[in-house]
């Protein structure tokens, strides 16, 4: 064990192991070492125990939904928080989420400019999506497997970069480039994933290390090339890549003839009513991908060798498993998703790269998988929720006056109360216990008061 | 009895953990300068009682008296001030540090450095520490890192660290658990010679024979509930045991003479290194035969735990070969030897064993899940998971609160270790390696997996197990194989060694 | 000034900052608390410092030429990175967080409330719209006779002040941490908290006073980028150098000494690829390349030396007075 580095040990089964107080039954002072006398006492005194939970814990106690509970606590705390900032600084908070939801496209804002409408804010939202999730995805399936994917943002930009260089600046139609963007991304992205996992397989580097190197490497290399070669003068970016190669759509809809019209490109003239949107294609793939990494995880061998290796490297090996080549395949998959978020992101979002920059999406998706619960499903409602802050603010300051950058101090707060998480379910654990032990001992002392207020005094575990 | 000699008192102390009441109405006197011994099953209550005396828990209800004055002791440092000190079952020292370091831990001497900046000066501290070894003969060097230490003399770094800090009463939590006889020989006889200086000591164990050896008065717990304090040299052991365990107690396995068959298992001449390319092991030889029960002796990290893991597959061989039933597998992968029919309960059990953030199901299937009928072309059949969990619970009487769901973290230790024995039978493996498979159970336990054990061994299969405990090794061994310092120095047939001969053996000190 | 010369002027001055954040990261980490936070910490530090600078010079606190502001803004650095520290040490101390994840969360949350708090303060105070403080870089000493020792001279040469405070913190907090009853705390909480509990220590005391630690020198080390590399504070110093820092300290084996040699070679190599590319009279768009140099050198390093690594054992490990 020695030479190990804890830096490993993340990941949903390292929040877990903290939160069930006195676990290890091995230990003789550990208090339940043995066999309950009385056979499952919390079992058949559910009726009895039910009387004694406080709110709190009917509400947050439940362990198979605390996945989606404590998030929510978490959204709680910070709206609250940050209301009381805006509300310290003069503007109604309200009036500050709403303009954020007119922003994103979820609420009719009450003007709109000439050839925009809320399904153009709406489409804009979503097209921010898609990165977002598969990155997160990314991010939640290295978790798993007990690893931190630190260096999503390089994956991100050499897939980006990889994919404008060989199929954006190329006069391939859009039936060929398209895909043919998707599996670039989806390669390079695998193929450093992997280089990370062989870093680690062969010669033992950290891989958050690795990562982080690898990001700083990959970031000049890529701004080196842009900077010689595929520079923009004017823009002092990448160029602008083809539009059949990217991952979106241009559509118009003009809301007076109920017309739909989409494209690899917008018209240069827009009639009167028209309303232009995009349709990102990768939007549906994100969120089938997100369920097929939920069935993956939970259903297939490799899913369940993967989570054992997250869970227990050694506890793995012992089964059977062959963990290094398991950490390999988990980084290669992370890679995968998260070379698909630098496409949709490079090629879709935006559809040009500036050099020297890393994409602060790549850390952000760290916080929306874990504020996802690093649950697949979950990360579907982060993203949601952290795209909606970000393409959302720029209206809020129009419209408040409240400076855009409070959009991701929200996003700041709201990961900062997610990382009590596992506070959360302590607390609540130990509370419950107490809870069950007042219930167990009124049942079998046949409430004897004295001995309820005592054992409260003494803190049990 | 005059009352100036008693120390410790406790009256009426009870203490409750959820679903349980580990300590039940507790009254009872420790006098100065004997040594009181705790006896009780795992699970008796002991261990949260000295823990209670030593502050780590508060007593529900009752009250503590140290001599005769009544205290509150919230935390140990109270009561390290009271005098009170303990030696734990996990030794609490800093593995890269000194052992000087680790004495003078939290007191440390500070000298001035030019007068004026504090700094940490341990050289009149290894002075102290060199005279108290000598004057209790702990024969322990100051300047030696713990890491490089065995256990046994770890263990007396933490009495150094009570007699430094002038402790009274020495509270030893199960002391002789991981030592060889000779060891605890030394080990009592040095708790002697600290009650002769004038010590009280308690002793908390479930070795009855240690008990007998050492201790004036014994308290026996069983449930929680203090069954008995008695005058040890006027109680027989089997009057403590059966008080022990509310029971009269059977302490012989029937067990038949062993028909080997062929050979299963064999090793040939096998030599382990570990991570920092030390050789654990060194020409390790020897056969298992079908039908027959082969037990490693041996002082803990005589590289037999080791042995057992390159024999599993889980670690790498450097040289020498083993051959199961005529094949190679040497340097096959860890799964195909299941496959070919190795089944291994390790020493470790939460942290190889068992994956303890997975529910039940999944680990009683960590084996197989990835063949029919768990698995069809890569896709996790759950209701086989489930039908064949629910089987096994029944089966090995695994107690479990949401039956094959349950999270295996919230199972006790006792249960986790029958999900480990029942998926590790069940492989139907021609080889089924033991290490350590009841450590820490109680007796009830303890003797079913016993049995278990030589059910299996009369149903024909090889079986090797590793332990620390002799007389476990004494009741189910066909043939002892000694382990010293990575050699394999003497196998013999179990009937033609004694205890005290297998211990010489362990410790070196004979020589085949 | 010959290019040897300037390789190890600009080395030391990417070398040392560097290593005073590694430093923190080492207090951290030795105590047992994982510190991805560096980054965050340095950032808030700087920009604690770099308002405090900015202030006295716009509101006229002190004289015109006062070298007075520059002392305590570093000062006020260290204070800002260790309230930031604050936060991590209440989540891995109190709150019981994953200690990366809450490394992640602190960086994070750092660019956002620096970045909110500079331009709405730039509004609000400085009556003017921008999102950085501009600051003067911070002067440059030379020592007249040493500085002419050929080679070894250039470290007497062109050094900042800073410099050579960072060499007196890293004489006193190698002290602190191998030869105090304070280090000694700290380093026994991250290999076997329960040991330093019994010993009557309070584990949770120690390890928060590292964090906060931590936070004091990232902190110093932040502003010392705001004043050589920037000379301003702004969202770009958030350039990695906190995560450099870790890899340093890894690559140190957490070890102040080791440590030290790794952000020396970091350094050095940083600016010598650079000056080989003025040497070779290169197009300035291989900066670029050069840059790569001191990371992909980090990499094969550690792949030779990864395998000897020793992690602090209780690294990571929340300590729960319990769970003996």
């Amino acid at each position: 064990m020695s030479g190990r580095d804890p830096r490993w040990d993340v990941g949903p089964d390292a929040l877990k192991k903290i939160s069930e107080p006195g676990g290890k039954c091995d230990d003789p002072v550990a208090p339940p070492s043995q066999d309950p006398p009385n056979p499952a006492p919390s079992a058949p005194d559910d009726g009895a125990v039910q009387v004694q939970l406080n709110w709190f814990l009917r509400a947050f106690g439940n362990e198979r939904w605390q996945f989606i509970t404590i998030p929510l606590l978490s959204i709680l705390v910070s709206l609250i928080a940050i209301s009381i900032i805006v509300g310290v600084m003069g503007s109604n908070p309200i009036n500050v989420f709403i303009t954020f939801l007119q922003g994103a496209g979820w609420i009719m804002k009450p003007v709109y400019a000439g050839g925009f409408g809320m399904l153009s804010d709406l489409s804009n939202t979503l097209a921010a999506f898609t990165p977002m999730l598969f990155a997160a995805l990314a991010v939640t399936i290295a978790f798993r497997g007990g690893l931190f994917n630190i260096g999503i943002s390089g994956q991100m930009l050499i897939s980006g970069f990889l994919a404008s260089v060989i199929v954006g600046y190329s006069g391939l139609s859009s039936f060929v480039a398209k895909p043919l963007v998707l599996l670039i991304g989806i390669v390079t992205g695998a193929a450093i994933g992997a280089l990370i996992g062989f870093l680690k397989y062969r010669f033992n580097i950290n891989e958050v290390v690795a990562s982080i190197m690898l990001n700083y490497i990959l970031q000049y290399a890529v701004s080196y090339f842009i900077n010689t070669r595929y520079l923009d003068q004017i823009s002092r970016q990448s160029r602008v890549v083809s539009p059949a190669s990217t991952l979106v759509l241009s559509g118009i809809y003009n809301s007076k003839t109920h017309q739909l019209m989409v494209s690899n490109s917008l018209p240069s003239v827009l009639k009167l009513g028209d309303i232009q949107f995009l349709v990102p294609i990768c939007f549906v793939l994100a969120i089938v991908l997100a369920i097929a990494l939920q069935f993956f995880l939970k259903k297939t061998r490799l899913g369940y060798e993967i989570k054992a290796v997250g869970a227990n490297r050694r506890g793995a090996h012992y089964s059977g498993i062959r963990v290094k080549r398991t950490i390999l395949v988990t980084m290669m998959l992370s890679g995968a998703l998260a070379g698909l978020a630098g496409v949709s992101y490079y090629l879709g979002y935006f559809n040009s790269i500036q050099p020297d920059t890393l994409t602060s999406l790549g850390f952000d998706s760290i916080a929306t998988a874990l504020l996802g619960a690093a649950h697949p499903i979950g990360n579907i409602a982060s993203s949601f929720l952290i795209t909606t802050l970000d393409t959302g603010g720029t209206y809020m300051q129009s419209m408040m006056g409240v400076r855009q950058e409070i959009a991701q101090l929200v996003t700041g707060l709201i990961l900062l109360f997610s990382a009590c998480s596992a506070f959360f379910r302590w607390r609540i654990a130990i509370s419950r216990q107490k809870a069950e032990m007042r219930a167990y001992e009124a049942a079998e002392h046949d409430v004897d008061t004295d001995l309820v207020a005592s054992s409260q005094g003494g803190d049990a575990a | 009895m005059p009352d100036t000699d008693v120390i410790v008192e406790m009256r009426h102390i009870t203490k409750r953990f959820p679903g349980i009441v580990a300590n039940d109405d507790i009254s009872l006197q420790i006098r100065q300068g004997e040594i009181f011994a705790f006896a009780g099953e795992n699970g008796a209550g002991k261990s949260t009682l000295m823990s209670i005396l030593f502050g780590m828990y508060q007593p529900d209800e009752g009250e503590i008296l140290i001599r005769g004055r009544q205290v509150d002791i919230s935390s140990p440092n109270e009561a390290v001030a009271l005098g009170i000190s303990m030696v734990h079952q996990h030794f609490k020292l800093v593995h890269n540090y000194t052992v000087a370091e680790n004495i003078v831990l939290g007191i440390e001497p500070a000298t001035r450095l030019l007068g004026l900046i504090p700094y940490v000066n341990m050289r009149p501290v290894n002075k102290v520490i060199r005279e108290l070894s000598e004057r209790y003969g702990l024969e322990v060097d100051p300047s030696a890192v713990i890491e490089d230490l065995p256990v046994s003399t770890q263990q007396r770094v933490e009495i150094l660290k009570m007699l430094y800090r002038e402790a009274e009463i020495l509270i030893f939590d199960e002391p002789t658990a991981m030592l060889t006889p000779q060891e605890i020989t030394y080990l009592l006889d040095i708790i002697r010679k600290l009650r002769d200086d004038g010590k009280t000591i308690i002793l908390i164990t479930h070795k009855l024979e240690e008990i007998k050896q050492v201790a004036d008065r014994c308290a026996i717990l069983n449930h929680g509930k203090l069954i008995a304090t008695m005058d040890v040299a006027t109680s027989s052991t089997r009057d403590m045991a059966s008080k022990m365990v509310g029971r009269e107690v059977i302490f012989e396995i029937d067990k038949e003479l062993a028909r080997p068959g062929e050979v299963v298992l064999d090793v040939q001449g096998l030599t382990i290194e570990n991570e920092h390319h030390v050789d654990v092991t060194q020409d390790v030889s020897f056969k298992i035969h079908a039908g027959e029960i082969f037990a490693i002796a041996g002082v803990a990290g005589s590289g037999q735990v080791e042995l057992a893991d390159a024999i599993a597959g889980l670690s790498a061989v450097k040289t020498g070969k083993i051959l199961l039933e005529d094949c190679d597998i040497t340097h096959t992968l860890v799964r195909p030897r299941t496959l070919k029919g190795i089944s291994y309960i390790p020493e470790d059990r939460q942290d190889v064993g068992l994956i303890l953030d997975f529910l039940l199901e999944d680990n009683l299937a960590s084996k197989a899940y990835f063949r029919a009928p768990f698995s069809r072309r890569s896709i996790l059949q759950r209701n086989a998971f489930d039908s064949y969990a629910d089987d096994l619970i029944r089966r090995y009487d695994i107690r479990c609160s949401s039956g094959a769901l349950t999270m295996t973290r919230s199972m006790s230790g006792g249960n986790q270790q029958k999900a480990i024995v029942a998926r590790e039978v069940e492989q139907d493996a021609q080889l089924m390696i033991f290490v350590q498979p009841t450590r820490g159970l109680d007796i009830g336990a303890i003797l079913s997996i016993r049995r278990r054990m030589i059910e299996e061994r009369d149903k024909g299969r090889a079986i090797l197990l590793v332990s620390l405990e002799l007389d476990e090794i004494m009741a189910v061994a066909d043939t002892i194989g000694v382990m010293f310092a990575g050699r394999m120095i003497k196998i013999a047939p179990a009937d033609q060694m004694t205890l005290d001969e297998v211990g010489e053996y362990m410790m070196g000190v004979k020589q085949s | 000034m010959s290019g040897v010369n300037t390789i190890i002027i600009d080395g030391l001055a990417l070398a040392l900052p560097l290593l005073i954040i590694a430093i923190g990261g080492i207090f951290s980490e030795r105590s047992g608390i994982i510190n991805l936070a560096l980054e965050g910490l340095l950032g808030f530090g700087a920009f604690c410092g770099a308002l405090f600078a900015y202030a006295s010079v716009t509101l006229h606190w002190f004289s015109p030429h006062s070298m007075i502001p520059l002392y305590l803004s570093f000062l006020v650095a260290a204070l800002g990175g260790s309230l930031f520290a604050v936060i991590h040490g209440l989540l891995c101390v109190k709150f019981r967080a994953n200690q990366v994840i809450s490394g992640v969360v602190i960086n994070i949350l750092s660019v956002a409330v620096t970045g909110f708090l500079t331009s709405q303060i730039n509004v609000s105070v400085f009556g003017g719209p921008s999102s950085k403080f501009d600051l003067m870089t911070a002067p440059r000493l030379t020592i007249p006779l040493l500085s002419r020792i050929p080679v070894i001279g250039a470290i007497f040469t062109r050094f900042y002040a800073f410099e050579v405070m960072i060499l007196v913190l890293l004489a006193i907090f190698w002290f602190i941490l191998y030869r105090t009853r304070f280090g000694i705390h700290l380093r026994a909480a991250g290999d076997n908290p329960q040991a330093l509990d019994a010993a009557g220590v309070g584990v949770a005391r120690v390890r928060f006073t590292a964090v906060l630690i931590s936070g004091a020198l990232a902190g110093i080390g932040g502003m010392c980028f705001a004043y050589s590399i920037l000379s301003n504070f702004s969202a770009a110093i958030y350039m990695g150098y906190g995560y450099l820092a870790i890899a340093a300290l890894i690559f140190g084996n957490w070890k102040i000494m080791p440590t030290f040699a790794a952000c020396l070679l970091f350094g050095l190599a940083q600016s010598g690829a650079n000056q080989l590319i003025l040497w070779l009279k290169m197009d300035s768009s291989v900066g670029d390349l050069a840059m790569i140099v001191p990371y992909a050198l980090t990499l094969i390093l550690l792949a030779f030396f990864s395998k000897h690594n020793r992690a602090p054992r209780a690294l990571g490990e929340i300590y729960d007075k319990s769970k003996r």
